[in-house]
């Protein structure tokens, strides 16, 4: 009797398991990134290159996370049509729009918004980019 | 009956297993019974005007067979001054130094025929032939035909191409400096004075200038036409206005206008598809290896312009890689 019921625990067990095992893997979004459980939705940190890769910030860029923006001061001559901005994000977030290659920076009247999404993307966080010489 | 056909199929897989063990005996190959040769191209990167292309020609003959006589090389296109097929052979010492061996009496080059006339018993030896890109070749593709014969009158060949030749133009070395060598034209390749530029105002491009401060400015290449911004004390000669499309790079090191240096090379392909559009006319805060993509106004030419060297005196050395469109 007791030999049976190990047998029977030790094959639901098995079943249990394999049913885990063959489960669906976690959700992923429509970029094919993995949607996490985390809702941190900030940038960290922003660096501005220009088309040599080398920077252009004249100092740190200053990240307002409750204001949601961007400051950022530009060597004297930059090219602000050919940059290109690196946003670091909190874990698992991602940017939209994406940034693919050279970007227009030039227009001060209109600041670029980029958004920022969360690992459970769930939050969305507008951050705009000032940006000054 | 069974136990029979069971032993029968026992054998049979024995002996062939012992077959297909069977080592084959190693035979030496067949010596070179007759004059032979072989080459390769030594010089890597695109082939450009006026420019060497080096190959290393092997030659070997059995010593029963006679000794080596004369070896020569068939260009396509005639070669510029300065081809010639060397008269040396060279070999590998065991520190890797190449030690050179006069085999003969010095190249002769006539036309598209390079050669050289063994003057010492040998019967075998690796040549130099450089070939110097001439004009007439620009845009054309080169192949070549090596050959070499023996006292006997055996000859052996060797074709080798075709190979494209570049459209590209190279200019090395040009000292520029601030308010004097500061013109520069891409069109000539050149650089000009305050006083010479006058005589050549449609053709400059570029001003090299030096600013101390701001501390981004440092060395700059300048569009004429640019915004005075990034001209600053500059008072340009009468007609100089152009404006050209300039974008700065880094790490670019081209291995023909870095002296040798590096493993870059910038090809025809790549002034093909360097993306200068919205690329502004100035390039400021430029150091020493950093370059810029230029597109004149007329869109004529686009050209590679990489800094040597800069000194803190307001100077600088470029050379340039250019490209007619």
């Amino acid at each position: 009797m007791y030999m049976r019921v190990i047998k029977f625990s030790l094959i639901v067990v098995v079943l249990i398991a394999s049913f885990i095992a063959c489960s669906k893997n976690l959700p992923v979004d429509e970029d094919g990134l993995l949607i996490t459980f985390r809702k941190e939705c900030i940038v960290t940190n922003f660096e501005l290159l220009g088309t040599d890769y080398q920077t252009v910030r004249a100092a740190v860029a200053v990240i307002d996370t409750v204001a949601q923006t961007v400051n950022v001061q530009v060597a004297f001559g930059t090219d602000l049509k050919n940059v290109y901005p690196q946003f670091t994000l909190a874990t698992d977030c991602k940017l939209d729009p994406k940034i693919t290659g050279r970007t227009d920076l030039s227009d001060f009247n209109n600041p670029k918004v980029f958004t920022v999404i969360s690992g459970d993307r769930n939050i969305r966080k507008q951050y705009k980019l000032f940006i000054k010489f | 009956m069974r136990k029979f056909q069971l032993l029968s199929l026992s054998f049979i897989l024995l002996i062939s297993s012992f077959l297909s063990c069977t080592k084959d005996d190693y035979k030496i190959p067949d010596p070179v019974s007759e004059i032979s040769n072989d080459c390769i191209k030594r010089t890597l990167g695109p082939n450009i005007i006026g420019l060497p292309i080096e190959f290393a020609y092997a030659m070997a003959v059995p010593k029963i067979k006679g000794k080596l006589l004369s070896a020569q090389v068939e260009a396509s296109i005639p070669g510029a001054t300065g081809t010639f097929l060397e008269n040396r052979s060279f070999y590998t010492n065991n520190s890797g130094v190449d030690v050179p061996i006069t085999i003969g009496a010095p190249g002769v080059t006539n036309g598209n025929i390079s050669k050289v006339v063994f003057n010492i018993d040998t019967i075998a030896a690796t040549l130099r032939y450089y070939y110097i890109v001439p004009e007439a070749a620009r845009g054309k593709s080169v192949s070549f035909t090596f050959s070499v014969t023996n006292v006997n009158g055996t000859t052996a060949t060797y074709k080798l191409g075709p190979y494209t030749i570049s459209k590209m133009d190279i200019k090395n070395g040009l000292a520029v400096s601030n308010g004097a060598n500061a013109y520069i034209s891409i069109e000539d390749m050149a650089v000009y004075t305050q006083t010479t530029a006058t005589s050549a105002a449609a053709k400059i491009d570029l001003v090299y200038l030096y600013r101390a401060a701001p501390t981004t400015f440092t060395h700059a290449l300048v569009s004429p036409g640019a915004d005075p911004l990034y001209l600053p004390g500059v008072t340009l000669p009468v007609g100089v206005t152009k404006s050209s499309k300039i974008i700065k790079v880094f790490n670019l090191q081209d291995r023909n206008l870095a002296n040798l240096q590096y493993g870059i090379y910038i090809d025809d392909m790549d002034f093909q598809q360097v993306n200068l559009d919205n690329a502004p006319n100035y390039a400021i805060g430029l150091k020493a290896e950093a370059g810029i993509w230029v597109e004149t106004q007329d869109k004529k030419y686009r050209a590679y312009i990489f800094i040597n060297s800069i000194n803190t005196n307001g100077s600088a050395v470029i050379s340039m890689l250019r490209y007619a469109l």
